[in-house]
């Protein structure tokens, strides 16, 4: 190196200090910039999520930190002790340093102590089932649809949601501001409840009753603005996994009451008569194991017809057959039957064309296929 | 230094294909782990870039039956784990540790070729699932049950059975391979090569094979249960005969956590055989390696209900205390690493690049996963796409870079001619860019609350730009693995003739010719350290056992 | 690789090969501490179905999916004897391994074929022990006691069908004059295989007929 009387900065200095400086303004502008927005949860909803997020930005600054710190280290050595060319001379042979080994195991530990603490206080908070919850929700996870099923303080049912998602006219509609519980269950397979929002999920196991409280923001919905969260089941739980979505609805307590008692009049109301059947052909198709027996179905076309569907499922599961044409637009959706009943749909006329017949519940390949109307 | 080969290095193989299916020479077999596993590394990538290019865009393009595509990453999975990184590493130990403790084979010769065996024949099983009528076992890779067992809506076809019982064979294949390993470590060293004087490596593979030997008979009994319910009306896991399908869980990841050990260490010991030849420098801090190796070891019995924090079922306090605990002999690798580093002399040869990559990867995945170590975090975090970030930086980032270091390190002993510099820094450079792309977006996606093993998403989620980046990344991955592929076909034809010893290495394997002969070495050197050809090419400059 | 009355080494030029001194195998032979190991895998897949046996039992304390079935299992039975059989074949199997200690290899024959016997009544036993369970209705399917039971003790049978084999292989061996006081590392190794079994099924018959 050169030894001259006026010492000369070495580049690597430079370049060293030119790119701290450069992440000491990059980084907190992209952390909080629009991209950077993705490195964060989304906001917030829950009493209990806003701890999560609280706990959440703390491991992330530190996470920053180390990794800046570290990764830097790495790209620092990796430039500023390169071999140069014709260099056979060996570099200080260091063994290691018994008293930096402490440091660098004595630091780590603290920190991981440290974060430890603060996740157990949050646990603490998110996990907390009280005695008194304001609102009971049994919410039972099927292949592949959620069922809300809504219980007085004794536990006893008063209302069910069967139309998981909001889209549909459904949903799982809770006031804001007061303590809702969630017991979980499942007849068949292991599926998990989990809404973005909420910073949570839990897992829903057959055999075992989970349950979890939250209380959502008072500020999250007014009288007249609900606010529609979404949720999907994120356990693998078969071909239907990825289309048991549904949302929860935050709503005022006026709101909330309306719904509810619009809820348990439509609960205990008695079925519509099954429609007449008119001209046309009756076709027949069963439904078991979540598939329709049929894969493809023919009509003529320009006379309305009509499909005796049986549903051999179990109760609680229902299907329907909706008819959407080739772009993809629905063109009849009649109600849902029950697992167990049998229902017969009606159809008004179709112009010639290819159509799909598909079960608005369980919109999966098995319960799927191609009308023909020639 | 060189030996007196008894015959030149170039025809030092018997070539028959009879002699290579009889072989009980573990650089054979090595070799042929190294195959055979990499063979897998391109399958489990075939399926890989299916999930990827039908999650490019929302809406169903490539899979219209949904069972197929989770078919595809269950399969993806399974294979990557126990049919390429668990055997590839295994393989590379095969061929290293034996020349790195100057011994002239692993302990059991044969029972070493009957391991290598089992992994073809275990990988035709599994996949042979694809080829029967429910298609191949589409539980994920984690098959719990009550999705695994039989049920019209479950799994009823003999797909997962046949992942069973090819789990099984490979899960012997592991344990009996283990179990050499450790008796040739503890007992066929060369005089003068002590414990403490034995490379990182073979280190590693001893921590590995005490895991492997410990934990895979659980993985065993797991699988065991699972088959007799579904096959032999069993009622382990149906809760309407008392079972409990949380007991998979337990016992499955009881093996399962330590398989990830299984899956790094090695590759870490990789590492920390390539930064010292590299840097000229000895490793810093070999006692405190091996204690955190050993540590590693040890806490990593104790972290598995991390992955169960969702199910309501597991004691939360212990262990998220362990998984947080775990970083700390982690991160001190880290810095030992580091400090290697610092002050050395370095030369950017292909297995350095994928050293430093592994070292540069490897730090996020270790960082993100403290993010899940919170358990309320994980609340938040866990079956999504954060996850799925988490282990391909730990497994792609920090194992299969480790992997590609070792490829390019030890070609040269293995066939005597180098891999050719300049595809081999085209395929580092393509490969780092192109797994970032795919990965790191995936952490955004899981915040986002993008679930796992879902084959569409919404297209009104907000996830279609990060999918797409990721869709984009894997397939650099892809075209990266050209140039590695096409770099083995050139240069074992013309590759430039490497010598006993190319990289002035510091460990007993250059100390042989470039391939040894089958009985590894005419003539030891005196081995007074960890690193005994440094000692004899330098005089012995630094004398003396490494210390701490 | 042993060295003593070896043939001296030479390299290419003639040169003797000089052999580093001190080389001695010490300690442990190789194959027993493969044995040793294979016997803690071993252990580990057993510790996993005694997992699922207590976690099961735990799951269902005091119902009667569990207690029912439990009554049937009585300890002063058939399988009482085929216990104490079990246990006697180690002590034969240990009294072999003496034997051929100190080259006695007569003794070691007469008690490998005992020990051998013995494991084969002890299959029997159990095997017969199973058609009476199947008759009194508890199988593999009938609840989760069953499937435990089962598993746990099918498991255990087959280890002991791959001892007896183990101890047919060392015996035809023993025959055929392959050992001696100084070479018998495979004795070794299969009495630790059989003496492991045997302290698999002590543990097994205390916590499934004993302990409830």
């Amino acid at each position: 190196m050169s030894s001259s009387p006026r010492r000369r900065i070495a580049p690597e200095a430079v370049i060293a200090a030119v790119v701290v400086i450069l992440l000491v303004v990059l980084v907190p502008l992209v952390v909080y910039s629009k991209i950077g927005e993705s490195l964060f949860p989304p906001d917030a909803v829950t009493k209990q999520a806003q701890d999560v997020r609280s706990l959440y930005n703390i491991v992330f600054a530190i996470a920053v930190a180390i990794f800046v710190a570290v990764e830097g280290l790495i790209v620092w050595s990796v430039i500023r002790y390169r071999r140069k060319p014709g260099d056979d001379e060996l570099p200080a042979q260091t063994h290691g340093n018994t008293l930096i080994e402490i440091i660098w195991t004595a630091i780590p530990t603290v920190i991981v102590l440290f974060l430890f603490g603060l996740s157990f206080n949050t646990l603490a908070t998110v996990d907390a089932v009280g005695n008194n919850p304001d609102i009971r929700i049994h919410a039972v996870a099927q292949q592949f649809q959620w069922t809300f099923e809504y219980l007085d303080q004794n536990g006893n049912k008063v209302a069910t949601q069967t139309i998981p998602t909001a889209a549909e006219g459904g949903g799982m509609a809770v006031p804001v501001g007061k303590n809702v519980l969630v017991t979980l269950d499942s007849p068949d397979v292991i599926h998990a409840f989990y809404v973005p929002r909420f910073l949570f999920k839990r897992d829903v196991i057959p055999g075992q009753t989970n349950r979890f409280q939250f209380t959502i923001d008072p500020s999250e919905a007014t009288d007249g603005h609900p606010e529609i969260l979404s949720g999907q089941c994120a356990e693998l739980c078969g071909t239907g996994h990825r289309t048991m979505l549904f949302n929860v609805i935050a709503m005022s307590q006026n709101d909330y009451d309306a719904w509810l008692q619009a809820l348990i009049t439509k609960s205990n109301a008695t079925p519509p008569p099954a429609p007449s059947v008119g001209a046309g052909a009756t076709l027949n198709v069963t439904a078991q194991n979540i598939a329709f027996d049929t894969k493809s179905l023919t009509v003529a076309a320009g006379q309305p017809f009509a499909i005796d569907f049986v549903n051999k499922d179990p109760a609680g599961v229902d299907h329907n057959i909706q008819i959407r044409d080739a772009s993809g637009n629905v063109i009849a959706d009649p109600p849902l039957t029950d697992g167990g009943q049998s229902a017969t749909y009606t159809y008004q006329a179709l112009p010639p064309g290819t159509y799909t017949f598909i079960c608005k519940v369980h919109p999966i390949a098995a319960m799927t296929g191609t009308l023909t109307v020639h | 230094m060189a030996t007196h080969a008894l015959a030149p290095a170039t025809t030092a193989y018997r070539t028959g294909l009879y002699e290579w299916l009889t072989t009980t020479d573990h650089k054979k077999i090595g070799i042929m782990y190294v195959i055979n596993s990499f063979l897998f590394f391109l399958i489990g990538g075939f399926f890989a870039l299916g999930v990827r290019a039908e999650l490019a865009q929302p809406g169903l393009q490539i899979f219209s039956d949904e069972h197929v595509y989770n078919e595809f990453f269950s399969i993806h999975a399974t294979v990557m784990i126990f049919l390429f990184i668990i055997p590839m590493l295994a393989g590379l130990g095969n061929y290293a540790v034996p020349l790195m403790i100057g011994a002239p084979d692993m302990a059991f010769p044969r029972v070493n070729a009957l391991s290598f065996w089992m992994l073809p024949l275990g990988g035709l099983l599994l996949l042979s699932g694809f080829l029967t009528q429910g298609g191949a076992a589409a539980a994920g890779w984690t098959s719990y049950p009550p999705l695994s067992e039989v049920g019209p809506t479950k799994s009823p076809g003999p797909g997962q059975d046949l992942w069973i019982v090819a789990l099984t064979l490979i899960g012997t294949s592991s344990i009996l391979g283990g179990i050499n390993f450790l008796v040739t470590i503890f007992k066929m060293r060369a005089p003068g090569m002590t414990l403490f004087r034995m490379p990182i490596m073979v280190w590693t593979i001893l921590v590995t094979s005490v895991l492997v030997v410990m934990a895979t008979p659980v993985l065993t009994s797991a699988l065991v249960m699972l088959f007799i319910d579904r096959n032999y009306g069993g009622h382990f896991f149906d809760p309407s005969f008392g079972g409990n399908a949380v007991l998979y869980q337990n016992v499955f990841w009881f093996y399962s956590h330590p398989a990830v050990y299984v899956m790094v260490l090695p590759a870490m010991g990789i590492v920390s055989e390539v930064l010292p030849v590299f840097t000229r420098k000895p490793l810093f801090g070999y006692k405190a390696f091996i204690f955190a190796t050993a540590g590693i070891g040890a806490l990593g019995f104790s972290v598995w209900a991390h992955h169960m924090f969702t199910t309501g079922a597991v004691f939360l306090p212990f262990f998220s205390l362990m998984t947080f605990l775990i970083a700390v002999p982690t991160g001190v690798k880290m810095f030992n690493w580091v400090a290697t580093m610092w002050r050395g002399k370095i030369s950017f040869s292909t297995p350095m690049l994928f050293a430093v990559g592994f070292l540069a990867m490897f730090l996020i995945g270790g960082i993100n996963g403290a993010f899940s170590a919170a358990v309320p975090v994980d609340f938040a975090l866990h079956d999504t796409y954060f996850v799925v970030a988490h282990l391909h930086y730990v497994l792609f980032g920090g194992s299969v870079f480790g992997v590609f270091a070792g490829i390019y390190y030890w070609f040269p002993k293995m066939t005597g001619r180098l891999l050719d510099e300049t595809l081999g820094k085209v395929h580092f450079v393509i490969m780092i860019i192109g797994f970032n792309l795919t990965f790191f977006p995936m952490h955004m996606l899981g915040l986002q609350g993008m679930p796992r093993r879902i084959a569409d998403y919404a297209s009104n989620a907000g996830w279609n730009d990060w999918n797409l980046v990721a869709s984009i990344g894997g397939f650099i991955i892809a075209a990266s693995i050209l140039p590695f592929i096409w770099n083995v076909f050139i240069s074992l034809r013309n590759g430039k003739i490497a010598g006993d010893d190319p990289w002035e290495g510091n460990t007993l394997e250059w100390a042989t010719s470039s391939p040894p002969p089958p009985y590894n070495f005419d003539r030891l050197p005196e081995i007074r350290s960890e690193r005994p050809l440094f000692d004899v090419r330098h005089g012995r400059l630094d004398h003396g056992d490494a210390t701490a | 690789m042993t060295a003593e009355g070896a043939l001296q080494p030479i390299d290419a030029t003639g040169a003797p090969i000089v052999v580093q001194e001190g080389h001695v195998a010490r300690g442990i032979s190789n194959p027993i501490l493969g044995m040793l190991l294979f016997i803690t895998s071993e252990v580990m897949f057993f510790s996993g179905l005694f997992a699922a046996y207590f976690s099961t039992r735990a799951h269902n304390a005091d119902s009667d999916v569990w207690t029912k079935p439990q009554q049937l299992l009585n300890p002063l039975s058939l399988i009482l004897v085929a216990t104490i059989l079990l246990i006697t074949s180690s002590f034969t199997c240990q009294f072999a391994v003496w034997a051929i200690r100190r080259g006695d290899r007569r003794g070691f024959i007469r008690n490998i074929a005992f020990t051998f016997v013995l494991g084969i009544v002890f299959l029997l036993l159990q095997g017969y022990d199973y058609t009476l369970l199947f008759g009194e209705g508890m199988t593999l399917g009938s609840g989760v006691f069953g499937t435990t039971y089962f598993t746990l003790t099918g498991f255990h049978g087959a280890h002991v069908f791959g001892g007896v084999l183990m101890l047919g292989v060392i015996l035809y061996r023993g025959m055929s004059g392959q050992f001696s006081s100084k070479h018998h590392d495979a004795v070794e190794a299969v009495s630790l295989y059989w003496h492991f079994v045997d302290v698999v099924w002590i543990i097994l018959f205390s916590v499934l007929y004993l302990l409830s």
